[in-house]
C-alpha cells in the first residue's frame, strides 16, 4: 500500500546465492519492491501480496526432492491469477525447457548468465508496455 | 767793384760753407774743384786732399756716382739720386745727390755743382719709419694673420665644435647604431634561435603527433583485428565469413601502414636503433619467407630461394630489421607480379677476419618500373606510376623505409628494372662474425603437445585488449587473470602463482619495464615474461631484454605465435623452476577464488559481499554432499541437479571456468546416464575446488569483517 508506485517483484530460487545476487542487482539498478522466496511453496503462500512480476527458477527441487518444481509453481501462480506475468529463469539453455515454460504460459524465459539481469529488466519493461497496450485496448473496446 | 765782387763772393762763400749738406764742384773731367766744410767732414779728408781728386772715388758705388754726374752734364741737372759717401774711416753717409751744370758767360759748361744732401737721419727716420711701417704692417699682418688664425681657429673651433658635435652625434648615432645593430643582431640571433627552436619543436611535435596518433589508432585497430579473428573462428555463413575476412584484411593493411609511418618518423628523428645480436641467417630468412608461401601459392607464382652455403651460420646483426627489409621487398614483388616467379637470393660478397658483406636480392617477373622513375621510387609516398596505387594499392612508403633501414646500417640499395619484364632490388649489408651461439628464437614447438592448466597473468590496461586476451586465452584453455597495470600485476604475483606473464609495455601507474624489473629484482622471480608490444619497430627490444623479459609479441597478436611462445617458455621454465613446483604441490596456496566479480556486482559494499559469501558457505556443503550422494546412489537426477546449482556460483566467486566446464561434463554424463569412469574423478575435482573455495571465502569473509569493523 505504501509503495504503490513501485513495481513489486517476487524472486523465487532455491539457490540462495544466486537469489541474493539478483536481489542486489535489482535493488541497485532500479527502485523495485523485492520479495525473495527459496521455494515455490513459499511463493504461492505469499501471492496475496499481489506481485506485479514473478521471476521463477526452473529447477526448484535440486536439493529437496519433495519440493515443488518450477513448472508446477508456474501453473499454480497462473491458476491463482492468470494476469500475473511470470518470467522463468534457468541455467538450462535447452530449447525444450524453454518451450515447455512458454507452453505453461510463462511470459519469458531467461538463461542464468552474466547478462541475465539485463534480460530480466528488458522482459519487465516489455511486460509493462504490453500491459499498457492492453489497458488502452480495453479502454477503446469499452468505448465501442 | 772788385770789393763788392769780393764781398759778394765772400758772402756766397759763407752761405756755402754754412750748409750742412756737402757741396762740391767738379770739372768736366770729374775732378773736384771746390767743396765746403761739410764734405770734408763727411769724408774725413782735408780740402787740399780732396781738391783735384776724382769725385766718384768717395762713394761706395763709384760707377753709379760717375753715371749720375755724367747724366748731369748731359741733361744739365739731376735730382735726388741716392748715393752713399764713405768716410775715410769707413763711416757711411747716405746722401741724395742733386746736381746742375754751371756755365761761363758765353754759356760754356765749366763744371757741375753738386749738393749731396745728408739723408742719414732722413734715411734713418725713413728706415725707422719704414721699419715702423713694416713693423706696423707686420704687426697688422701678424694681427691679421692672428685674426685670421683666430678666425680660422674659431672656425676650426666651430668646425671642431661642429665636428665634435657631429662626432658626438655620430658617435651617439654610431653607438646607437651599434646598439641597434647589436640589438638587431641579438634579435636576429634570437629570431634565428626561435626559428630553429620552433622548427625543431615543429619537427618534434610532428613526430610526437605521428607517434601518438599512430599509437591511438593502433590500439583500437588491434581490438578490431583481434575480435575479427575471434569471430572468424565461430560458426558463420559463407557471406559472413567473406565480410569478416574483408574487415580483417583491411585492418591488417591499416596496421601495416601505421607501422610504416611510425617507422619513417622514427628514422627521421634518428631514433631508429639497431640491434647487434647473434642469429642464424639461413633459418631466420626461411622462417620469414614461410609467411609468403600461401600468398605466393594463391597467385600461382613460384618462389625460388638461392642461398649461398658459404655464408657463416651465425652472424651478428639485427634480424628484425633484416626481416622488415626483405618482407617489404618480397611483398612488393608478390604484389606487382601476376605470373612467373620471385627469386630471393643471398650471396656472400666478401669476407674478412671480422665481418662478411652479404648481398641480398629480390627478383620478380612483374610489371617493372619505367626508367625515368627509378630515381624516385625510394622517396616517401612514391610509386612508379600514379596509376600503380589505384591498381595495386599501397602507400609507397615501403621502399622509402627499406632504403632508410639499409642506409642506416651503412648498406647500399640498388634497383634494376625493365618495364614488362620485372625488377631486381638488391642491397648489401655487413654482418659481424661471431663464435657465439644464436639465441634460439623461432623454435617451433609441436602444438600437439598439450600442456594443461597453464595459468597466465595478463597485465594490460585497455579493456578491449583485456577482453581480447581473455577470449584468446580461454580458447587455448588456459587460466587467465587480468591486471590493469604493472602495480596490480605485482600484487597479484605476490599472492598467486602463475606460469607466465603477458606484459603490456605502456600502462598507467607502472609500465611493463618497471614491473618486469621489479619482478626480477625485488620479487626475485624468474617467471617467464612476454612483452606485448604495439609494434616491434618502435619498441626498444634491447630494453625489453635488459629488464629481463624472455620474449616479445607484437599486437595484433597472432594466436599461433602466442600459443607457441607461451608453451615453449612454460616448458622451458617448469623443469628448472623447482621452487615453483614445490609451491604448486601445496594446492591450498593457490587461490581459486577471485572477488573481482562480486566486488563489481556489489560495488564493493562489504555488507553485501559478506552476505553473499556467507550464503555460499551455507549452501555449498549441501550441494557437495548432494552431489556425492547422487554419485554414490547412482541417482543421476540428483547428481545433475546438485551440479546444476553449483554452476552459477563458480562465476560469482571467480572460480575458473574450467570447473564450470567440468560441472557441465558431469551434467552431460548424468543426463545421458552413460557409465563412465571419468565421473568420480570429475566429481572429486568439483568437490575439491568447492572445499578450497569455502576455505578461502571464510578467510575472505573474516578479512572483510575485520577491515570494516
Amino acid at each position: 500500500m505504501i509503495n504503490k508506485n513501485k513495481i513489486k517483484i517476487f524472486l523465487v530460487d532455491d539457490d540462495a546465492l544466486y537469489l541474493k545476487l539478483l536481489e542486489i542487482e535489482f535493488l541497485e539498478h532500479a527502485d523495485f519492491d523485492i520479495e525473495t522466496f527459496s521455494t515455490g511453496e513459499l511463493c504461492l503462500e505469499n501471492l496475496s501480496h499481489e506481485p506485479d512480476v514473478v521471476i521463477l527458477d526452473y529447477v526448484l527441487d535440486g536439493l529437496d526432492k519433495n519440493a515443488m518444481n518450477g513448472i508446477e509453481t508456474l501453473d499454480k501462480i497462473k491458476a491463482y491469477n492468470n494476469d500475473i506475468p511470470v518470467i522463468m529463469l534457468s541455467s538450462q539453455d535447452k530449447i525444450d525447457v524453454a518451450v515447455s515454460c512458454m507452453h505453461h504460459k510463462a511470459f519469458d524465459y531467461v538463461v542464468k548468465s552474466e547478462t541475465a539481469f539485463i534480460r530480466l529488466r528488458k522482459a519487465i519493461n516489455s511486460i509493462y508496455s504490453y500491459k499498457k497496450l492492453e489497458k488502452q485496448l480495453n479502454w477503446y473496446m469499452e468505448r465501442m | 767793384m772788385s770789393f763788392i765782387r769780393r764781398h759778394e763772393s765772400q758772402y756766397a762763400r759763407s752761405l756755402i760753407e754754412a750748409s750742412l749738406d756737402p757741396l762740391v764742384t767738379i770739372n768736366t773731367k770729374g775732378k773736384i774743384t771746390d767743396m765746403n766744410e761739410a764734405l770734408a767732414n763727411i769724408t774725413g779728408m782735408t780740402r787740399e786732399q780732396l781738391t783735384g781728386t776724382d769725385f766718384f772715388d768717395y762713394f761706395t758705388e763709384p760707377q753709379k756716382a760717375r753715371e749720375v754726374y755724367q747724366k748731369v752734364f748731359a741733361n744739365g741737372s739731376d735730382s735726388d739720386s741716392p748715393l752713399t759717401l764713405r768716410h775715410k774711416e769707413g763711416k757711411l753717409t747716405d746722401v741724395l745727390f742733386n746736381g746742375s751744370v754751371y756755365k761761363d758767360n758765353q754759356g760754356n759748361v765749366l763744371g757741375v755743382v753738386i749738393v749731396a744732401r745728408d739723408v742719414t737721419d732722413q734715411k734713418r727716420i725713413a728706415t725707422e719709419l719704414n721699419e715702423a711701417k713694416n713693423a706696423a704692417e707686420s704687426a697688422t699682418k701678424v694681427a691679421e694673420s692672428a685674426k685670421k688664425k683666430a678666425e680660422d681657429a674659431a672656425k676650426i673651433a666651430e668646425d671642431a665644435t661642429k665636428t665634435a658635435e657631429e662626432a658626438t652625434k655620430t658617435a651617439e648615432d654610431a653607438t646607437k647604431t651599434a646598439e641597434d645593430a647589436t640589438k638587431i643582431a641579438e634579435d636576429a640571433t634570437k629570431t634565428a634561435e626561435d626559428a630553429t627552436r620552433i622548427a625543431e619543436e615543429a619537427v618534434k611535435s610532428k613526430q610526437q603527433f605521428l607517434s601518438n596518433m599512430s599509437h591511438e589508432i593502433r590500439t583500437p585497430m588491434n581490438a578490431i583485428i583481434g575480435f575479427t579473428k575471434v569471430l572468424l573462428k565461430t560458426d558463420l555463413s559463407a557471406k559472413q565469413k567473406e565480410y569478416l575476412t574483408a574487415i580483417k584484411m583491411s585492418g591488417d593493411a591499416l596496421i601495416v601502414l601505421i607501422n610504416d609511418i611510425l617507422d619513417l618518423a622514427k628514422v627521421d628523428a634518428g631514433k631508429m636503433s639497431f640491434e647487434q645480436t647473434p642469429f642464424k641467417m639461413a633459418l631466420s630468412l626461411s622462417a620469414m619467407l614461410h609467411l609468403f608461401e600461401t600468398k605466393i601459392l594463391e597467385k600461382n607464382l613460384k618462389l625460388v630461394r638461392e642461398y649461398d652455403k658459404t655464408i657463416p651460420q651465425v652472424l651478428v646483426g639485427d634480424p628484425v630489421r633484416l626481416h622488415q627489409i626483405i618482407l617489404n621487398l618480397v611483398s612488393n614483388a608478390v604484389k606487382f607480379t601476376t605470373n612467373g616467379k620471385i627469386t630471393v637470393s643471398v650471396k656472400l660478397k666478401s669476407e674478412d677476419e671480422e665481418k662478411v658483406t652479404i648481398e641480398f636480392s629480390v627478383t620478380d617477373t612483374g610489371i617493372g618500373i619505367p626508367e625515368n622513375r627509378l630515381g624516385t621510387i625510394f622517396e616517401n609516398f612514391q610509386q612508379a606510376t600514379s596509376g600503380t596505387s589505384r591498381l595495386y594499392g599501397g602507400t609507397g612508403l615501403g621502399l622509402a623505409i627499406v632504403k632508410q633501414l639499409v642506409e642506416a646500417q651503412n648498406g647500399t640499395i640498388h634497383v634494376d628494372s625493365k618495364v614488362g619484364e620485372g625488377s631486381t632490388f638488391s642491397f648489401t649489408l655487413d654482418f659481424q662474425k661471431t663464435n657465439a651461439e644464436a639465441a634460439s628464437d623461432l623454435v617451433i614447438v609441436d602444438t600437439d603437445v598439450e600442456i594443461k592448466n597453464i595459468k597466465v597473468l595478463v597485465a594490460e590496461d585497455i579493456a578491449l585488449n583485456q577482453l581480447l586476451m581473455k577470449t584468446i586465452l580461454d580458447d587455448f584453455g588456459f587460466e587467465r587473470d587480468i591486471a590493469d597495470n604493472g602495480k596490480i600485476a605485482i600484487e597479484k604475483l605476490q599472492t598467486t602463482v602463475y606460469d607466465i606473464v603477458l606484459m603490456d609495455l605502456q600502462m598507467p601507474e607502472m609500465n611493463g619495464f618497471e614491473a618486469t624489473s621489479y619482478i626480477r629484482n625485488t620479487l626475485n622471480s624468474n617467471i617467464p615474461i612476454i612483452a606485448l608490444t604495439a609494434d616491434v619497430t618502435t619498441v626498444d627490444l634491447a630494453k625489453c631484454r635488459a629488464v629481463g623479459m624472455n620474449d616479445y609479441i607484437a599486437k595484433p597478436v597472432d594466436e599461433r605465435v602466442l600459443y607457441n611462445k607461451i608453451i615453449s617458455l612454460v616448458k622451458k621454465t617448469v623443469p628448472t623452476n623447482d621452487n615453483k613446483d614445490s609451491i604448486k604441490t601445496h594446492g591450498e596456496r593457490i587461490k581459486c577464488t577471485d572477488m573481482d566479480y562480486l566486488a563489481r556486482r556489489t560495488k564493493s559494499n562489504p555488507t553485501l559481499m559478506m552476505e553473499m559469501i556467507s550464503l555460499y558457505l551455507e549452501q555449498t556443503p549441501q550441494l557437495i554432499s548432494a552431489m556425492k550422494q547422487g554419485l554414490h546412489d547412482k541417482d543421476w537426477n540428483c547428481l545433475y541437479l546438485a551440479v546444476h546449482k553449483m554452476i552459477p556460483s563458480f562465476a560469482i566467486m571467480g572460480i575458473s571456468t574450467d570447473f564450470e566446464n567440468i560441472a557441465k561434463k558431469v551434467q552431460e554424463f548424468a543426463t545421458t546416464q552413460k557409465q563412465s569412469e571419468e565421473i568420480p574423478e570429475l566429481v572429486m575435482q568439483l568437490e575439491h575446488i568447492c572445499e578450497q573455495a569455502c576455505e578461502e571465502l571464510e578467510e575472505e569473509y573474516n578479512a572483510i569483517k575485520n577491515t570494516n569493523l
